[in-house]
């Protein structure tokens, strides 16, 4: 399959271990995957200033995607999935916004195409690439390992505007982690969300929230806890150590993106999945892989 | 030359607010053969039925113009005041000036005028090619099948059986009873549920009248109002009703355990048992999915309970019957079924053991249920310290059912009730709630008995509920009234499930012709005036199928519906509307297209020498014009609905907007 | 509409309240029965005290002014909870997304990061500028070192079609 991809600004610009793991176990099981042509936001801070402005650039997004002449758009932040999801039914939907927008598009020679399909890497993976596929993929089952699946908010909800898998029981992040060999268990906090949000305008907040999630999780014993969203990796594990501070724990829980987790079982070296680059103790979970 | 009187009605302001109806007599006036021309206020009204019965006779009037509201309304009142008059009364015209002008161009008076003046001489072109027509008479069956054994068709059973009507019910579970038989004790004297039910399902049980059929379900319904056939499938019992005690031996005796449906699957019976403690019949059935010698079909596996059964009442090689009745009138009182929470994970339903549903917790509270009448947390076995209800799950809920239950909060409080009353003060009692509807009489006092029972209730829904590895819930509930946040703590969650149409309505809405509306339940003919017909003649509705209610409402719709039957059923004999299809020989050539296209089945081929030509059966007909409208050669033609009187209205109308510039 | 909030002495703001209104996108504001559920599950409640229930009600009584100008707006964490669970799919969070904008509109009370974000889109066409990262074993590293693909910034003409989508009321 080949399909075109959007960063984002979260990756591109720091959490550069999502970036590296995804290129690296996508193309091995046979995505190829092309860059647009520019680096651009997806209009995700911008809602909260003008919304009309937000929907433009979400929906730019789609035009530079539709530019690459592919049909398939990967958007590997959930953030960045809302927001261009949102613009895309808001174009479909409203005339006057259509107008508006694909006049925009215009001035810049760029064209709105409403065939372009939205993936998550997620539902790439349990429903495109499949996890018969995975399956025989796997050079090293990570047998033993406990985890606990962090799938976020914002590919989740809400249910009336189609998203990635189901908002109240979803399952498809834990299927891809049992796939690999590994458990993943059900818990309480599973659909609570990690704050980054907040960190435009109560910082402490957001960190409160992130480590009230990481002491849950923690308690429960596992491994490790896996993400698929930038913003969360930002909050669980790049500030896991500020996170502690604010709920007065000691925090040392293994946090890996799913692409990382995915490249351990297939066999990837290491230092090819960022590894080295994730703030959290990882060690603790490589030790049992 | 017909002689036409037409009268314009001003229906109070309803269409004298808007037409001029004084300048629309005078245009009527004018008219060709209109004799006499007149308006008034309530052309229904007793005066203004006897001005056109006095017209008719003084002036010899034989056709008669309505310009009014809907037919729909009043076209029958006008009818019989007609034909009172000696006039026939398919001789009149209702001319539309409500729903058709004054309601839809409120704002437009004189173009309304103009509309109104058209339709009269519409009205007029057509009346004066109508012709005289005769309702006929058909014979039909004194007697009713009942669909559904809850409460709902218990009462209309008995109350049909006891004025002498013959009433066959069919239930689709081995016993009558429904979903009252599973409750503990009924809102708001407390009553326990059995006590005032099982008497009643004893007398159907017994009634000389009532043919009972248990374990069937209706398979086929062919006919009309008053001449209905229907087949009844019933399903093998294993064990022959004339000749089991009910003694239970054989449940003693069976070595496979099934979960009991009757206890919602919280106990376990055996794969021969009788359905319920005051099961009627009582009868014991096998459920062949789970008995080893029918699912393994091997003569010589098991028959323990064969062997006890001092009746000989057990028959494995019993067959499926078919049962063939004649009826004049269908009562619908299949109930509804209890939201399943699965379809809400966050309440926490089917993932931590101590979240159940309602009628879960009427069967923990039963004497006769899994838990002989005790209180207690699933997972431990041990009384819960603390009951929470949580409102309104699956109801008034746009993702899932917008419609209030009606009976969510009354249940709740019930349930509460019966808690403190069997657990004493040492047990907490909250009730999450967004409004207390308790609107029935007797139930705004029950709710104070609740309060007065320190009950608490907290004025808020939680978003999710969470559950400790120990088996309590905890979730947070934002209160309005302190405006606090606050965490709580249960042993035992209670979801007020709400009700939902029954599973089986779609085939139920194919066999009887029987509408739903949008909430899914069926179709009332008009909910004002007419709750308890549905949308076919002959077909009533009882019960919780219609919508959800309590056992008060139900039992007073379902001897509602039984009188609607007696009502249609006692004379033994109805009229037929003529507004029909009839075939003209001499034109008609057997090409079929008619009996091809007829969604009634109402035509039917006949041999003439060596031609076919189509009959049409009269009574299946219900005058929908699809064959007039196909037929090649006009041979069919819909009474009161000729293309000569149709066209007559539409050459009218065009030469009146032509002639009057468009 | 004739009330008066008697603590504020404030009036409903109609004008605000049908702007907000025609910004839902086809969500509900009108049909919300405070049923809480909301509130009860709001991931911000506890630290922040948001409480979206309350906020569809000032909204749809009318008071939109003090909100707009108010700090709570901006505690909202966009987890959608609300918009998931609610019984009338009325939806908070696209009625704090509009006050929000209403704040920017009307120069009241913002929060920098968010402007200085859209600045940097602006300038840039990212949200976020690149940083250094240092592994767990203190070595520091880029893009450039990481050996990832070059990111292109947007052309020119982005600039002046973003600033006229910023136009945009």
């Amino acid at each position: 399959m080949k399909a075109a991809m959007f960063w984002g600004c979260r990756i591109l610009t720091s959490q550069y271990a999502y970036e590296i793991s995804a290129r690296e176990v996508l193309a091995r099981l046979g995505v190829e995957i092309v860059d647009l042509s520019e680096a651009i936001c997806c209009g995700d801070p911008v809602r909260s200033v003008n919304d009309f402005a937000a929907t433009f650039l979400g929906t730019r997004v789609l035009a530079l995607a539709n530019a690459t002449g592919l049909y398939d758009l990967i958007v590997p932040c959930n953030r960045c999935h809302f927001v261009i999801s949102e613009a895309k039914r808001l174009v479909e939907s409203d005339a006057d916004t259509k107008q508006q927008v694909i006049g925009l598009l215009k001035e810049e020679g760029l064209e709105y195409n409403a065939r372009i399909k939205i993936w998550h890497v997620i539902d790439l993976l349990h429903d495109s690439v499949g996890l018969g596929t995975i399956k025989k993929a796997v050079a090293k089952p990570l047998k033993g390992l406990r985890l606990a699946s962090h799938v976020g908010c914002q590919i989740l909800r809400y249910s009336d505007l189609g998203r990635v898998d189901d908002a109240e029981n979803p399952k498809k992040l834990d299927d891809l982690i049992a796939t690999l060999g590994a458990e993943s268990i059900d818990y309480n906090e599973k659909l609570d969300c990690c704050g980054s949000h907040l960190t435009y305008s109560h910082v402490d907040s957001a960190l409160s929230l992130a480590g009230s999630k990481l002491k849950a999780v923690q308690a429960l014993g596992v491994d490790g806890l896996v993400v698929s969203c930038p913003d969360c990796g930002m909050m669980f594990d790049t500030k896991q150590k500020d996170a502690a501070g604010t709920v007065g724990a000691r925090l040392g829980l293994p946090v890996v993106y799913y692409t990382q987790l995915l490249g351990l079982a297939l066999d990837v070296d290491q230092q090819k999945l960022g590894l080295h680059l994730n703030q959290s103790p990882v060690e603790q979970l490589l030790s049992k892989v | 030359m017909p002689k036409i009187g037409v009268y314009v009605c001003h229906c109070g302001l309803n269409i004298a607010g808007v037409v001029d109806v004084e300048k629309a007599t005078e245009y009527a006036k004018g008219l060709p053969d209109v004799v006499v021309a007149k308006h008034y206020t309530y052309m229904c009204s007793g005066p203004g039925q006897r001005m056109i019965q006095k017209d008719i006779r003084g002036n010899k009037l034989d056709r008669i113009v309505i310009a009014t509201c809907s037919p729909r309304m009043h076209e029958e009142t006008f009818r019989k005041a007609i034909a009172e008059a000696g006039l026939n009364p398919y001789l009149v015209e209702i001319v539309n000036l409500r729903e058709h002008v004054s309601w839809p161009h409120a704002h437009e008076p004189q173009q309304a005028t103009e509309k109104a003046k058209a339709l009269i001489r519409m009205g007029v072109a057509r009346v004066r090619l109508l012709e005289s027509l005769e309702k006929h008479r058909v014979s039909v069956e004194r007697s009713v099948l009942v669909v559904g054994g809850g409460i709902a068709g218990i009462q209309a059973s008995l109350d049909l059986a006891n004025a002498g009507f013959k009433v066959c019910l069919v239930e689709k579970a081995p016993s009558i009873g429904g979903r009252m038989a599973q409750l503990d004790k009924t809102f708001p004297t407390l009553d326990c549920s059995a006590c005032i039910l099982t008497p009643k399902m004893v007398d159907v049980g017994k009634h000389p009248n009532i043919t009972l059929v248990t374990n069937g379900e209706v398979l086929d319904v062919k006919g009309f109002v008053g001449n209905y056939e229907v087949s009844v499938a019933k399903r093998p019992r294993f064990v022959d009703e004339t000749r089991c005690v009910g003694c239970e031996l054989c449940t003693q005796v069976c070595p496979v355990k099934v979960p009991d449906g009757f206890n919602e699957g919280m106990s376990q019976t055996r794969a021969i048992s009788i359905y319920s403690s005051h099961a009627v019949p009582k009868v014991a059935i096998v459920d062949p999915r789970c008995c080893l010698r029918l699912k393994t079909k091997r003569k010589e596996v098991c028959g323990k309970c064969a062997q006890v059964c001092e009746a000989k009442a057990i028959d494995f090689e019993q067959q499926p019957e078919t049962l063939q009745l004649k009826v004049g009138g269908i009562i619908i009182a299949v109930g509804s079924e209890v939201f399943d929470a699965s379809q809400m994970p966050e309440t926490g339903y089917r993932r931590f053991p101590n979240v159940i549903s309602s009628i879960e917790f009427e069967r923990i509270s039963d004497t006769a249920g899994p838990t002989g009448g005790k209180i207690l947390s699933p997972k431990s076995g041990q009384p819960p310290k603390s009951i929470v209800f949580v409102q309104c799950v699956g109801s008034r809920d746009r993702r899932f059912h917008e419609y209030c239950c009606r009976i969510g909060c009354m249940v709740s409080l019930k349930q509460a009730i019966l808690a403190r009353e069997k657990m004493g003060q040492g047990v907490s009692i909250y009730v999450c709630y967004n409004d207390v509807r308790s609107f029935g009489k007797g139930y705004e006092e029950f709710y104070r008995r609740a309060r007065d029972l320190d009950i608490n209730f907290v004025a808020g829904i939680p978003s999710d509920v969470r559950g400790s590895p120990d088996g309590s819930l905890y979730f947070d509930v934002f209160e309005r009234g302190t405006n606090k946040l606050l965490e709580m703590h249960a042993g035992l969650v209670v979801l007020a499930n709400g009700l939902v149409p029954n599973s089986d309505l779609s085939r139920i809405n194919e066999l009887f012709h029987a509408s739903r509306s949008a909430d899914g339940f069926l179709l009332e003919a008009h909910p004002k005036l007419r709750p308890l017909e549905s949308s076919t003649a002959g077909i009533f509705l009882a019960g919780a199928c219609q919508g959800p209610k309590d056992i008060p409402d139900t039992v007073a719709q379902a001897s509602g519906a039984a009188a609607k039957a007696i009502d249609l059923l006692l004379s033994g004999e109805i009229e037929l509307e003529p507004l029909k299809a009839i075939v003209d020989n001499d034109l008609c050539s057997g090409c079929r297209v008619c009996e091809s296209l007829c969604p009634f089945v109402a035509i039917e081929m006949k041999r003439d020498g060596e031609a076919l030509r189509a009959e049409v059966i009269e009574v299946m007909c219900q005058g929908c014009g699809l064959c007039s409208a196909a037929c090649p050669t006009g041979a069919v033609r819909i009474q009161q609905y000729e293309s000569k009187q149709v066209l007559a209205q539409v050459r009218t109308a065009c030469v009146g907007a032509m002639a009057g510039g468009g | 509409m004739s009330i008066i909030d008697l603590m504020s002495m404030a009036k409903p703001n109609l004008a605000s309240r049908e702007r907000i209104l025609a910004k839902l996108r086809g969500r509900d504001l009108v049909n919300c029965f405070q049923c809480i559920k909301c509130t009860s599950g709001c991931t911000a409640l506890k630290l922040l005290e948001l409480k979206p229930h309350e906020i569809e009600k000032l909204v749809n009584l009318g008071f939109v002014d003090e909100l707009s100008s108010s700090d709570i707006i901006w505690t909202c964490v966009t987890c959608l909870k609300c918009v998931q669970r609610c019984p009338q799919k009325a939806s908070p969070y696209h009625v704090i997304i509009a006050l929000r904008n209403l704040a920017v509109e009307r120069e009241a009370k913002v929060p920098e990061e968010f402007m200085k974000a859209v600045s940097r889109v602006l300038e840039t066409g990212l949200a976020e500028t690149f940083q250094d990262v240092v592994s767990r074993k203190m070595e520091t590293f880029n893009r450039k070192s990481l050996k990832l693909p070059m990111v292109y910034a947007p052309k020119e003409s982005f600039q002046t079609v973003f600033l006229k989508a910023l136009e945009e009321r």
